[in-house]
């Protein structure tokens, strides 16, 4: 996948991330109350979630065999899915959930935003480890995606202010991160069947980066550039 | 693994959960003061949050630049320039507070917004430059990141945790700014000692580091001074000028100026005084109560404030038990030290609790309330729609007796006005309040003569109509209820079907569209 693409499509997918996170937080916190213990409760939720999706993401990316960009779309697809039902979710659940316990109630707040936050955690180790295997430096792939994600999410924190609670309320807001989700999915999909039908170049197969690059990995993109067969230092 | 790479992985996951934490606290704090500064406007929790993801997306891009492709994983000189990013990073977020503060003489809460947006740029490139410096980049580059990821989580959950409940509670901002910033320089000198290879360059960046933490405590106090003050008083503020209470609790702040003007996170939340007589607060509301109802026995009030309405609606005719709902314990300790109003504190018929006002009522459907109250606050500030918006007023119906009335401040919202009169089939427009209703309502005017003539507190009568004054005021007050046939004005009372022609273009406020908090989205009050 070109990188452009790439970054441009985990832009899209950071700025829908933070509508959501904007959105979900307003209707929990109208549910489970907007005191300190319920604020810090949902946040503590959102990070645990987003930790434990590092770590899952992380795991899937160290096997260059797993095809990225196709757990990528999947990953996007499945918060897309999510995220267009969660308002509902999150009020049925909340109805039933109510007279909990402070220690349950946090239970329940942290499984439900399990499933999304699980998912956009795995996001950045598993593109970390797509890119590093070009790039062979993990400061600059880390420092750039890290980058093009938290801009996207930036976008979406202004946003939201201007325009989009004022205009498209919880529901249609939600909705907007939704179908970003989806057309990510669908990019990234699409760029993995491409990858599919393509040869494979052959610096890739017999270059100087055997280890980066002898696997099949059908979603893996040419060297974009002199530095993805650089020597890399032990 | 080697012990070099295990401790290069330690040291990696160290820097990454501790910038994480200092980070985290560090906007905890930016968030309590803008709160302050802008009142609670929630356009303004959104800018700051994009100030600082714009931060950490530039710091993180500018941080790539420092990580070399010929570094060697763990290479101790890889640590110089996260030593230099973290010393300014934290030196930068500790001034974030304080250029609030002081720039709010001269100009609004978005100027400072360009120092959240440079602390938090430095306080971003930690993240990349960690990684390069301990992670290989070969196959499992991806997974060992998810560990410096997860790291910088735990971290920054902690500081939620630590900061949010336990420092916030017991520390003044001043103190928290101090501790946070002596956080940041232990921080920079483990990254420091890693980093040096010589005992020469140990020795200078101690004294150097020495040397910026006794410029920290010894200006720590200077900057962090009177910094509620300045941020509510701003253009006003003027040498002397300093808060009569300021209480700060995890919960928020409520300071008291001089005259006895209560703020809570920096926006007005009433004055102390529960006469009739002299009205600086539109008491006159709270006696009101006692016009529309016939006998409120029961009385739910979300909301305590200064205690003044409370204290006045405990001592309604017919009040049997008052049950009030607050959600910062903070007012408990204010109220505690004013002698007008901490007789509720001690009230057998008063019960406090300390809760979200609606998930309290969601929490006790077999509750029901003659009266329901709510001296709401401004119908803009963040989240205020949980309290005005149709599902809540749903739960109030749900929550009242027969004949009971929800009776509430809609700080002059013609979209909650609306609401209200929309929700509920009887309505009436008291002052800027909303007293709604299932069945008939009036503001009975053989009601209010009874409430005035018999209500006390501690045995004095409302107003003394002995002298030639006070029964003229009597009868001004008396006259309050024949408003409803005038032509309708502010301070005065309005039928429904007119709240209704008057506010055709406003919209029905819900959960989901949230339109008394986005109608506007920058509003910059003026400062008392």
């Amino acid at each position: 996948m070109k990188r452009l693409r790439l970054y441009v499509v985990f832009l899209a997918s950071g700025f829908a991330a933070l509508l959501y996170q904007v959105v979900w937080q307003r209707s929990l916190y109208a549910i489970y109350g907007i005191n300190i213990e319920s604020v810090t409760m949902v946040v503590t939720a959102f990070m645990l979630g987003l930790g434990l999706g590092s770590l899952a993401g992380g795991a899937l990316s160290k096997d260059p065999k797993r095809p990225v960009l196709l757990m990528f779309a999947g990953v996007e697809a499945g918060i897309g899915l999510f995220g267009f039902f969660s308002l509902d979710v999150f009020r049925v659940v909340g109805q039933v959930t109510l007279g909990l316990s402070p220690a349950a109630t946090g239970a329940v707040t942290f499984v439900l935003v399990l499933v999304p936050t699980l998912l956009m955690g795995g996001t950045l180790p598993l593109l970390v480890g797509y890119l590093v295997r070009e790039s062979k430096n993990v400061g600059k792939s880390v420092a750039t995606l890290y980058f093009v994600n938290t801009l996207g999410s930036a976008f979406a924190s202004a946003a939201a202010v201007m325009w989009f609670l004022g205009h498209r309320g919880q529901i249609g807001t939600a909705r907007v991160a939704s179908l970003l989700n989806f057309t990510v999915a669908a990019i990234a999909y699409l760029q993995y069947r491409r990858s599919l039908a393509e040869p494979r170049p052959a610096a890739a197969v017999a270059g100087s980066e055997p280890a980066a690059d002898s696997g099949p990995v059908a979603d893996s993109e040419p060297a974009a550039d002199a530095k993805a067969t650089r020597e890399v230092p032990s | 693994m080697t012990d070099a790479r295990q401790r290069t992985q330690a040291l990696m996951l160290f820097v990454a959960a501790a910038s994480g934490f200092v980070a985290l606290s560090y906007e905890i704090l930016w968030y309590r003061v803008i709160a302050f500064a802008s009142w609670g406007l929630p356009g303004a929790f959104g800018m700051l949050l994009a100030a600082y993801l714009f931060g950490l997306a530039l710091g993180s891009k500018v941080s790539g630049w420092f990580c070399k492709d010929e570094a060697r994983t763990g290479d101790p000189k890889q640590l110089r320039p996260l030593v230099g990013f973290v010393f300014f990073a934290n030196a930068a977020a500790w001034l974030v507070a304080p250029s609030f503060a002081w720039t709010a003489k001269f100009t609004d809460w978005r100027l400072p917004l360009v120092a959240v947006g440079v602390s938090a740029a430095l306080l971003g490139s930690i993240l990349p430059l960690v990684a390069h410096f301990g992670i290989a980049p070969d196959d499992r580059a991806g997974q060992k990141l998810s560990y410096v990821y997860l790291a910088n989580i735990v971290g920054s959950a902690a500081g939620s945790l630590i900061t949010g409940f336990v420092f916030m509670d017991r520390w003044p901002i001043a103190t928290i700014g101090l501790v946070l910033g002596a956080s940041g320089v232990a921080l920079t000198a483990v990254l420091a000692g890693f980093s040096a290879s010589s005992a020469r360059g140990r020795a200078g960046l101690a004294l150097a580091l020495g040397v910026a933490t006794l410029a920290l405590f010894a200006t720590n106090t200077r900057a962090y001074d009177r910094i509620y003050e300045r941020l509510l008083y701003k253009s006003k503020f003027e040498p002397d000028t300093k808060f009569a209470e300021i209480i700060e609790t995890k919960s928020g702040v409520i300071t008291v100026t001089q005259d006895g003007t209560v703020y809570g996170g920096g926006a007005y939340d009433g004055r102390f005084n529960t006469s009739i007589v002299y009205d600086r607060n539109g008491i006159l509301r709270a006696y009101g109560i006692g016009a529309m109802h016939e006998r409120p026995r029961r009385v739910l009030m979300i909301g305590l404030a200064s205690g003044s309405w409370a204290t006045v609606v405990s001592h309604l005719p017919g009040v049997e038990h008052l049950t009030i709902v607050e959600i910062n314990p903070g007012y408990l300790k204010l109220i505690a030290g004013h002698d007008e109003v901490k007789g509720l504190l001690t009230d057998p018929k008063v019960e406090m609790v300390i809760d979200d006002g609606r998930r309290w009522l969601n929490r006790h459907p077999d509750q029901r309330f003659d009266v329901i109250v709510m001296n709401t606050t401004w119908h803009w500030r963040a989240h205020i729609t949980n309290l005005l918006s149709v599902e809540f007023m749903e739960l109030a119906r749900a929550r009242m007796n027969p004949g009971g009335i929800f009776f509430f401040n809609t700080t002059s919202s013609e979209d909650v006005q609306k609401t209200a009169s929309t929700v509920f089939p009887y309505a009436m427009r008291v002052y800027n309040f909303m007293a709604v209703s299932d069945s008939v309502l009036t503001f009975d005017k053989a009601r209010w003569r009874r409430t005035l003539t018999d209500f006390k507190i501690d045995g004095q009568p409302t107003v003394d109509t002995s002298t030639p004054e006070g029964k003229k005021l009597f009868d001004e007050l008396y006259a309050y209820a024949d408003t409803i046939h005038a032509e309708p004005v502010s301070h005065g009372l309005e039928s429904r079907d007119r709240i209704l022609a008057r506010t055709q273009a406003a919209r029905i406020v819900t959960d989901d569209n949230m339109v008394p908090e986005w109608r506007e989205v920058f509003r910059f009050q003026e400062p008392p």
